[in-house]
């Protein structure tokens, strides 16, 4: 037999304050706030600069102060510096990168996807790849200037072989992470293999395909920065390089503050492309 | 008329041991039929569903939809799968409408029967929502009006309700019922469970592993009476459809111990 226990209902107690609000008790950093906790380290490190550089532990010849480094912005800003203005040095190097990152971007893709794709293009394509990629880009620069000359598209073709090799990997394993579940679902759905490749394999991948143009950013800027400190007369990387003959290290900090920020907004630009695009990444 | 003519599946491992998925199967769906394929796991329900959809070709046998030949995936079969598969960059409408833009129906077309078809399944009011936002029974309800949408002749289903919870399962077969008086489509769909089987099939088929193939088929009525009473609870509790659960139950645990005791 059964015994009923208790039906009667909860008897409602009327609340004299604001429930406290709780929540399961979290592990690890993800999903927590640290925009405040990364802006005072930021102002800790300059302080500590600041104070480094005032009581001269480093000579000021190697360590320039923070109002140092902001007067020969301004000058060099309103002056430009060796030869070219500011914004001439900027745009050789944004020129450059960008320029290499379109290139980079629009072939890596697709041969990317091949390459997931088709045992033919896998078996060819692997071996130059897997061959070039690993090598510093530096180690072919000389090549690449006898071959193509001083000019730009030896250091655009230089940066579109650094950048192209993370995004095509990426490409490839987004294929990888293709399920045949929703292969067989489009199949059944009547899409020829182009709607396949296009409406199914692409958005699949694309993920994996954004996260290889990140890494392909940082690749590009630190091989464009030392491309330029070798053969150029023009860019952030040439000036740096300039400077440092003449021990100016406040010219060196200016170059370094710019591609530091040149680099974050690209990174930037990267996520909030991400943010727009795959807003299901994750999730499913 | 849906014909599967003595079809047998070979497989191999990645170990190279050859398995024999599919013994001899036949089985004919008529127009408007509801098969249920009812199993334990390995039992090769699954491999024939595969070998309907056009996944997987058959090692012997035929397979024949209206007289013509199935040999690859093709939009006359409609399928719903167990893991849903709905694509997480598009939302629900455009889920459901891929395969009409496949085909090259117009927008405003395909709109018009979306919106037809979210009705049909109770979800008119998530036709912009994405497939993230879904709770599960809801994307399977877009997975069934996705396989609805090009107006297929067959509808197979791989165990579609099989990751739901009990209360939403059930929710989910009577929504199945109207849907399929509604649209009078051909149903295949399989299950391991022996009460789904039951309130669902026109006619169900029991199958047994290694090798996989059919060892019991019932017609039944459950379902056309669920159709004209609309009561779930009184057929599902009735003394016929109990007797005929713990029949269909001795049989599949009965195959199991008699395997059991030969090994």
């Amino acid at each position: 037999m059964t015994d009923i226990v208790e039906t009667a209902s909860v008897v409602a107690v009327p609340k004299a304050q604001e429930p406290r609000i709780v929540e399961m008790t979290r592990f690890g950093a993800s999903g927590s706030r640290t925009l405040a906790i990364s802006i005072l380290t930021g102002l800790l490190i300059i302080v500590a600069w600041w104070t480094a550089a005032r009581l001269a532990v480093v000579p000021r010849l190697f360590l320039p102060t923070p109002q140092d480094v902001l007067t020969q912005f301004r000058l060099i800003f309103n002056d430009g510096y060796a030869g070219a203005s500011l914004g001439e040095h900027i745009s050789a190097s944004l020129f450059r990168i960008l320029t290499a990152a379109a290139i980079a971007i629009t072939a890596a893709i697709p041969i990317g996807l091949l390459m997931g794709l088709s045992r033919w293009a896998k078996g060819i394509l692997d071996v130059p790849i897997e061959f070039y990629w690993p090598l510093p880009p530096l180690a072919y620069l000389p090549l690449m200037i006898i071959w193509l000359g001083i000019g730009e598209t030896s250091k655009v073709t230089l940066l579109v072989l650094a950048m192209f090799a993370p995004i095509c990997l990426s490409a490839q394993a987004g294929v990888r992470s293709l399920p045949i579940e929703r292969v067989n679902a489009a199949r059944s759905l009547g899409a020829s293999r182009l709607q396949l490749f296009r409406d199914i394999v692409f958005p699949t991948a694309l993920p994996e395909i954004l996260t290889g143009i990140r890494i392909a950013f940082g690749v590009g800027w630190s091989t464009l920065v030392a491309a330029e400190l070798i053969a150029s007369n023009r860019g952030i990387g040439y000036m740096i390089m300039s400077a440092s003959h003449f021990l100016a290290t406040d010219v060196v900090f200016v170059g370094i503050l710019i591609i530091a920020a040149c680099a974050f907004v690209f990174g930037l630009a990267v996520r909030l492309l991400e943010a727009l695009l795959v807003p299901w990444k994750g999730r499913l | 008329m849906l014909k599967i003519e003595r079809a047998s599946v070979y497989f191999k491992t990645d170990q190279g041991r050859i398995v024999h998925a599919l013994d001899q199967v036949s089985l004919d769906i008529p127009e408007k039929g509801f098969v249920v394929a009812l199993g334990a796991s390995g039992c090769g329900k699954s491999t024939l569903l595969n070998a309907i959809a056009g996944f997987l070709p058959l090692s012997e046998g035929a397979i024949t939809l209206n007289g013509r030949s199935v040999s690859a995936p093709g939009s006359d079969r409609g399928v719903v799968f167990q893991k849903d598969t709905l694509f997480p960059w598009k939302n629900v409408t455009d889920n459901v409408a891929l395969g009409l833009k496949f085909a090259g129906v117009s927008k405003a077309e395909r709109t018009r029967r979306c919106e037809a078809l979210l009705d049909l399944v109770g979800l008119s009011d998530f036709a912009r929502a994405f497939p993230y936002e879904l709770s599960g029974g809801m994307r399977q309800r877009v997975g069934i009006a996705r396989a609805l949408a090009a107006d297929p002749d067959t509808l197979l289903m791989d165990e579609p309700f099989g990751a739901l919870d009990s209360m939403t399962r059930e929710q989910m077969q009577e929504l199945l019922v109207t849907v399929w008086k509604q649209t009078g489509k051909r149903v295949f769909f399989i299950t391991h469970s022996v009460e789904e089987a039951l309130f669902l099939g026109t006619q169900v088929i029991v199958m047994s592993p290694r090798p996989g193939r059919i060892v019991a088929r019932y017609n039944l009525d459950f379902v056309q009476r669920f159709a004209e009473t609309g009561d779930a609870r009184a057929i599902k509790t009735s003394s016929d459809f109990n007797d005929l659960r713990e029949d269909i139950r001795t049989l599949l645990h009965g195959g199991q111990d008699a395997r059991s005791a030969a090994e």
